[in-house]
Parts: structure tokens; sequence; C-alpha cells
């Protein structure tokens, strides 16, 4: 008995009854053990006895090879994670002006863009530990913007300051970072404590926010009177007498 | 050209464009109020009949003539003079039934109570005692007496409480409310009103009111955000008639219902939320 072709009707009515799935979209489960019609029945797909036949995993352990060298023991340990590391969210400075000219970002050295900025209009999606502006793109760039990220490359220092914009890299902890995205100004941004990052932030290489130059040249209104004093002490060390042995 | 039609939808007015037509060129149209081809695409471009070669926009707007809920007065234009204008993307969309199946399934997945349970042999009440010894009787070795070989015992793999629900795309779900929408408007089974406004609270004569539409299994849909209190209460002890708020509205209902009753925010809600501009970012 030859089977009637499938005419979908196409013209008629649509029901609660008569909704099907797309052809081959939906796939049967496949069900072991229940009977031999169905294809895998009695033995379930294992074949007969042995190590593999039986209930659970049928490996001694993840990875196992069989008892050769399994590929996660055939090579050495290396190294240390550092908890301590810094990962920091790079932005591009051709990122930057793309995001200028659809209105995204505006800067002014009053207003310079913070990463709050940057995460709220979506420039960067998570701000790790700091952003680092780098300078990929510069020739795109034709505003000068006023940036105050954790850390910055040289070249797009260069490329920012050419275009009569400004670079200040402000020392950000844990606490002064989720501060400074939840737009919290109550609390005390706290100074750099450890030898590496107060010699990077009083810098003027690095444009960093502690070295005189960058405290002369920043607008009061994003100074913190704590800063000149920071600087001036942490800067001591440079011209401090020291008692010598003899 | 695509972009040349989008322009011509633009200039068109958002929805609900309420124009006169002449009463003989409809009489004889069907339901599905389409005019005639040029008399659209003059309307569309707005060329003058016969002015020369035009090329024509890829989708028509879909004009579908009005009903009225309440009974129009004698003085005023009747509702069946009167077209409505709908987006064709929204309206018009081409018949996905897998989609419809899609929604459904998942609207009833959701609705399932999952509290089917059962006892398993650690939960069911009885001590660890080894009921007969190992050796010795003539029979097979048994442990505790709540094993699912025994009677009494636990079930096996049994049903326990567990949530059916899943998950579909938004956009599936959006794509599913446009196929029922347009479904509704090919089978005929999609009306427009003005408003659902209905005077009073009293049943029996929104029952007469319906009795003489014909409106037997309706579903009025209004795109406010609370259905009219007196057609809500009105239509509240009324089998076969509910009233629902455009937001509320499920692909599911949308195809369950046999007619569907919209009003102009109704229109212009769906049009808002899945028409091409909404879909476009």
């Amino acid at each position: 008995m030859s089977s009637l072709p499938r005419v979908k009707a196409a013209a008629s009515r649509i029901h609660l009854f008569n909704l099907s799935p797309a052809q081959g979209s939906q796939h049967k489960q496949k069900r072991l053990g229940r009977g031999q019609g169905s294809g895998r029945g009695g033995t379930s797909g294992k074949g007969h006895k042995g190590q593999k036949a039986r209930a659970g995993n049928g490996k001694p352990k993840p990875g196992f090879e069989g008892g050769q060298t399994e590929i996660t023991k055939l090579f050495p340990k290396k190294g240390f994670v550092n908890p301590n590391a810094k990962v920091y969210a790079a932005v591009n400075l051709d990122r930057i002006q793309a995001w200028i000219d659809q209105g995204r970002l505006e800067s002014s050295p009053e207003k310079p863009i913070t990463v709050r900025d940057l995460l709220l209009s979506g420039c960067i999606h998570d701000a790790k530990d700091g952003v680092k502006l780098l300078g990929d793109g510069a020739e795109e760039l034709k505003t000068p913007i006023h940036i105050t990220p954790a850390r910055a490359s040289k070249s797009a220092i260069q490329a920012v300051e050419k275009l009569g914009g400004t670079v200040f890299c402000k020392y950000y902890n844990d606490l002064a970072l989720r501060d400074c995205l939840k737009g919290r100004t109550d609390r005390t941004e706290a100074a750099p404590a450890r030898q590496p990052d107060i010699l990077w932030y009083t810098d003027w290489n690095n444009r960093g926010y502690l070295s005189p130059q960058a405290l002369a040249k920043m607008p009061p209104a994003i100074t913190n009177p704590r800063w000149k004093e920071l600087s001036k002490q942490l800067l001591a060390h440079k011209t401090q007498e020291y008692d010598r042995a003899k | 050209m695509l972009a040349a039609v989008r322009q011509t939808f633009r200039r068109l007015p958002q929805c609900a464009c309420l124009s006169t037509a002449a009463t003989d060129s409809l009489a004889n149209s069907p339901p599905l109020g389409l005019l005639k081809t040029a008399e659209v695409a003059s309307r569309v471009l707005g060329v003058g009949q016969g002015s020369g070669v035009q090329a024509l926009p890829v989708t028509l707007p879909v004009l579908l003539t009005m009903s009225s809920l309440i009974r129009p007065e004698s003085g005023t234009t009747a509702p069946s003079d009167q077209l409505v204008e709908l987006d064709p993307s929204v309206f018009a969309h081409p018949i996905r039934r897998d989609i419809l199946h899609l929604c459904v399934v998942h609207h009833l997945d959701g609705l399932r109570q999952g509290s089917a349970n059962t006892k398993s042999r650690g939960e069911v009440r009885g001590s660890g005692r080894k009921i007969r010894p190992q050796k010795g009787t003539g029979n097979a070795r048994l442990g505790d007496g709540q094993s699912p070989m025994l009677r009494g015992g636990g079930v096996a793999f049994g049903p326990k409480p567990r949530d059916f629900s899943t998950k579909l795309p938004r956009k599936v779900i959006q794509m599913g409310m446009r196929v029922a929408l347009s479904a509704k408007l090919r089978e005929q089974s999609l009306g427009v009103v003005e408003s659902l406004e209905w005077q009073g609270i009293k049943t029996k004569p929104l029952v007469e009111r319906l009795r003489e539409l014909g409106w037997e299994k309706t579903l009025f849909v209004t795109g406010r955000e609370e259905v009219p209190v007196g057609l809500e209460k009105s239509a509240s002890n009324i089998l076969g008639v509910d009233t629902v708020t455009a937001e509320e509205l499920n692909v599911y209902d949308a195809v369950k219902w046999h007619r569907i009753i919209l009003d102009i925010s109704a229109i212009q809600w769906f049009e808002q939320t899945l028409g091409r501009d909404a879909r476009v970012q």
C-alpha cells in the first residue's frame, strides 16, 4: 500500500491543533533499553561485558588514557600566577574618536573622560583593574581629548598631546576604582603605597598625576588639595640625605 | 529601492489613517479591503493616476475596514466606510506555522505545574533491616523492605517536582506575535474598532450587541494600560468573550481565540513594538 504524499494544506485556518514544528527541526530522544524494535534494547548500545559496559562512567578518572601518560601530565608545570597582577582594560584612540563622533563621549579639561564615562557609554564592557589608553589608530584621532586613565602608553600620550589634549594617569586601588565607577565622591582616594606604583605615578614621563609638572598643569577642578603634599613627600627620596657608612 | 520604500512609509501617517472611501468601491471588495493597485500606488507615492510609469513599492500597506462596538448613529459615517492602514510587516507577515508551534509549546511548557512526586527507596518509611538472611532461604537475596523490587517499596526513577518551563528567544516570540496577527487578518478574524469604551456594566446589553455583530468567541485587545471598565465588567461573565491589554496578549491566546478585535491604540502599540523601526536599531 503506497503512502499518500504529504500535502501541506497551506490555505487552511490556523488553530492550536494544526501547528507542527519545521521538518527536521526536532530530533527524537535516544531511549535505551526499551525493547528490540527500538534498536537500542538489551545491552543498550554498550556491547557485552567489560569495564565500559558497567554502570557509571567506565573510566577510572577523567582524562585517563588507559595507562599512557595523560596529556595533562606530559608537560611540566611552569611558573606561578601573581594574585596582585593588574589587568587593564585597553582602549585605543580610534575607538575613542569613533565614540566622540557618535556623540557618546565628550571631554573638557574640567570634566575629563574617566573610566566611568567609558563604561557607561559602552566604550569598554568591563573596567577590570582600570583603563589603559593605547595608541592604535592614532591617525584617526581628530579632536583634543582630556582623559584620566590608570595608565597610558607613550605613543598614546604623544598623539593626544599633539592635538592639544591632556592625559593624566591616576592611581586607582580597588576601592577607588569602585567609587569612580559608582560616581561616589565622599571618600578620599588612596595614594599609591607600593614602591613601583609610587615611582610610576610621580614620573612626568608617564604623565603620572603626582609628578610636579602634572600638578602644575592640571586644572583645579580635577585636583585634590592632598596631592601637592603627597607629591612632595613621595618625591622626597630623590633629594634626601643619608648617613653613609664610613 | 528599499530605502525609497522606507521613505514612502515614513511619509505616511503613523498608522491609523481613517479615511472615508466610497461605499460602492468597498461593497464588492473582500473584508480584507485591498483597494485597486493603481489607487493604492497613487495614494502611497502621491502621484496622480495615469501620470506615467512609476515603480511600485515592494509591499503595499494592508487596508482593513473598521467595525464598531457601539451601535453607530444614523448621522455619522458608518464604520464600514472607514479604512485603517496596517503596517504590512506586522499584519501581512509571511505565515510561519513552525514559529507559532514554538511559541505555543513554550507557553504551555510554562503553564505546567510540575508537581508530580514519588517516594524513592530512600524516602519510603521503613527501617534498613535486612528482611531475610542472605543465604539459606531458597529465594532471592533482599536488603531493606523499601527496594523498588518489592511491593510497598519506593519508585525507581519516578517523577520528582521539576520546572518544565523552557526559554525561547525574545525575537522568536515577537515574530510569533506578528505571524499570529497576520494569520488572523488573513482568515478575516481580525477586526478593528476605534475604541473599546462601553457604557454601563450590565452584561445583558453587551450580550445583545455581540449577538447583533455575530462576535461569538472574541478577544478584545486594547492598547491602553487598562481595559476600559465598562467592557471589562460587562464581559466578565460572558462565556467566549474576554478582554486583555496589548502588553499582556500572548501568542497562544492570539492563535486560540477565534476572533480578535483590536482598538486603534492596540494597533499603534503593536506597530511600535513589533514594527520594522523597532527591529532595525
